[in-house]
């Protein structure tokens, strides 16, 4: 049993310490490993070489943001499960992912002047959708029950998925530009995006870090949970908010990636053979990490110089993965 | 006095549910609390638990108000058992008597030593230490059961609250759940049951709750309470409890006779 956790362990940071290396040194251009560590170890200051400039401001960045997009993104989905108790949780079902990709294509489609403006527009949006989601499925009577709020989440997924149609068959000439963020993937832009987003990753892997043992007790249901001193509604309210930050968040540097949400906390449980939320929730961020980076790398180098969005690949990665080990467990 | 709870007033959705019972429970005794369904048993222990919000009436854990205890320090004064608890994939009996135990232990502090042996003898206590390492999705129902109770007793209570624990579980795996009770409560435990088998309330309890229509209309040990008249009058059945020689009890009823009407 503690073999087994300590191998998906040793096996995610393995593929996460292969991929980041790969990240780093492959590209439009190949940069030897040996220089890849040179830049690394001398912070690619004012006399560095150009190979060097290239790993440290373009190609570590990035490397960087799928780390942080990964674990957020493995880390919304097992928490979202946790709390709901249900495993067709992802970002999808509390509503970020509509909202975030409707704020996209605001900019994107109707204010294209503005597309720096496409972080912002995903990041709200994916919040405003998660609040509005909280609001109805807190309200009233019976309010914070897991069915009232999917239920609340997919009405309005349905809503901003419609807007997103409705202004796609508005604005057809325009599509081909919303398609990479439709379908996911990083891009090389520097470091000044993630740190504007930072704060909100942040507090989201905070709160995460909080609600393991609530969540813990709410797998043996809401009655055990209170009577151990846990409130089922408002740990299900934190997870929601923590889980709609860490998705926004990641949305507005990365697109809509949101199938990593669902697929890797099952991942982590099924290989590991635990649901013990001390190991989900920081292996699942372990995962996630390994997962992007490993498949933005592909992404990068398998058509280059023409990046391909990285969704659609980690699709064709995860599923199998997902299938394979589903039909293993017991 | 563990518990005193005085004219307890629950209304769920704006119907009353509960609407004035009365329970007192001290440590070393058994309060069995019975009635027809429907009556308010649930609502009544959920209350006292501090689970379930009460429009009026007091209930006092060792003399403080519910209302003015907070989660972990109510966690620590009373376990709760419910009557249909999850039972999560991939976890074994061991993990959910962990999970248990967490209500001793402060925001992210880590199980000590002592901890751990807390939990063992938990798992001893309730007789379920052999399948510790077994997941609950294998678990047959009395074993499932006893595994819940014993995640009430990691949690390190004076006092333990079960809600129907016998009621979907054959007579074998009865009888260990209610030895087990009573033997939780010679031990010093403070328990209270909430069960349907009147002959099964009679047997272990100290004390008998008849609870009916939202009220608890009667209270005292099981003999002077479940008497014919009082069973006829609260389930309309012609029944009478006889308890034989070893303290053994049974139900005779009137099955198929005409249901006892009352003016």
């Amino acid at each position: 049993m503690l073999a087994r956790k300590s191998a998906v362990v040793l096996v995610a940071a393995a593929a996460l310490v292969a991929g980041a290396a790969a990240s780093l040194a492959f590209g439009a251009v190949d940069v030897p490993f040996r220089t890849v560590l040179d830049a690394l170890v001398s912070g690619g200051g004012a006399d560095a070489t150009p190979f060097e400039r290239i790993v440290m401001q373009l190609r570590l960045p990035r490397t960087v943001e799928a780390a942080v997009v990964g674990a957020a993104l493995g880390v919304a989905g097992a928490l979202l499960q946790g709390a709901l108790a249900n495993p067709l949780a992802s970002p999808d079902v509390i509503g970020v992912t509509g909202g975030a990709g409707f704020g996209a294509l605001l900019i994107i489609l109707i204010f294209p002047g503005s597309i720096a403006l496409v972080p912002v527009g995903a990041l709200f949006f994916g919040l405003l959708a998660a609040t509005l989601v909280f609001a109805i499925a807190w309200a009233g009577p019976g309010g914070g029950s897991v069915g009232r709020l999917i239920l609340a989440g997919i009405a309005m997924g349905s809503l901003f998925s419609g807007a997103m149609a409705g202004m796609m068959a508005a604005f057809p000439n325009r599509v081909p530009s919303a398609i990479f963020f439709l379908a996911g993937g990083l891009t090389t832009s520097g470091w000044g995006t993630l740190r504007s987003i930072a704060p909100y990753f942040v507090v989201g892997f905070v709160i995460a870090i909080c609600l393991i043992r609530p969540l813990d007790r709410l797998a043996l249901g809401d009655d055990v949970a209170a009577s151990l001193g846990t409130r089922p509604r408002f740990i299900r309210l934190t997870a929601g908010i923590g889980a709609a930050l860490l998705a926004a968040a990641s949305a507005a540097i990365a697109g809509l990636l949101g199938f990593l949400g669902l697929v890797i906390p099952h991942v982590v449980r099924l290989a590991a053979g635990t649901s013990s939320h001390g190991f989900v929730i920081p292996v699942s961020a372990l995962a996630g990490s390994a997962l992007l980076v490993a498949g933005d790398t592909l992404a990068r180098v398998a058509r280059a110089p023409i990046e391909m969005p990285v969704g659609p690949l980690m699709v064709a990665i995860g599923v199998p993965l997902f299938l394979w080990l589903l039909r293993r467990s017991v | 006095m563990i518990l005193e709870a005085r004219d307890v007033e629950v209304a769920i959705a704006g119907t009353p549910i509960l609407e004035g019972a009365d329970l007192t429970l001290e440590a070393g005794r058994l309060v069995a609390i019975v009635g027809p369904n429907g009556a308010g048993k649930s609502t009544f222990v959920r209350a006292a638990a501090g689970i379930q919000k009460m429009q009026s009436g007091s209930v006092q854990w060792l003399g403080t108000d519910v209302r003015k205890l907070r989660g972990r320090k109510l966690a620590q004064i009373r376990a709760y058992v419910p009557q249909r608890p999850r039972v999560p994939d991939g976890m074994t009996a061991r993990e959910a008597l962990r999970i248990g135990r967490s209500a001793q232990l402060g925001p992210l502090r880590r199980a000590t030593k002592a901890d751990h042996a807390a939990v063992d003898e938990a798992l001893e206590r309730a007789g379920v230490g052999h399948f510790a390492e077994r997941r609950l999705t294998t678990l047959s129902g009395g074993e499932l059961q006893r595994v819940q109770i014993a995640v009430g007793l990691a949690q390190g209570a004076p006092t333990l609250i079960a809600d129907e624990p016998t009621s979907h579980l054959d007579l074998g795996a009865t009888v260990i759940v209610a030895r087990l009770l009573r033997r939780l409560a010679d031990d010093g435990l403070a328990v209270l049951l909430v069960v349907h088998d009147l002959a099964l309330a009679a047997a272990v309890a100290d004390t008998v709750v008849v609870m009916s229509k939202g009220r608890s209309v009667a209270t005292g040990p099981p003999d002077d309470v479940l008497r014919r008249e009082r069973i006829a009058e609260v389930w309309e059945v012609d029944a009478a409890l006889r308890r034989g020689e070893r303290g053994e009890t049974a139900l005779s009823v009137d099955w198929i006779g005409e249901r006892i009407r009352l003016p």
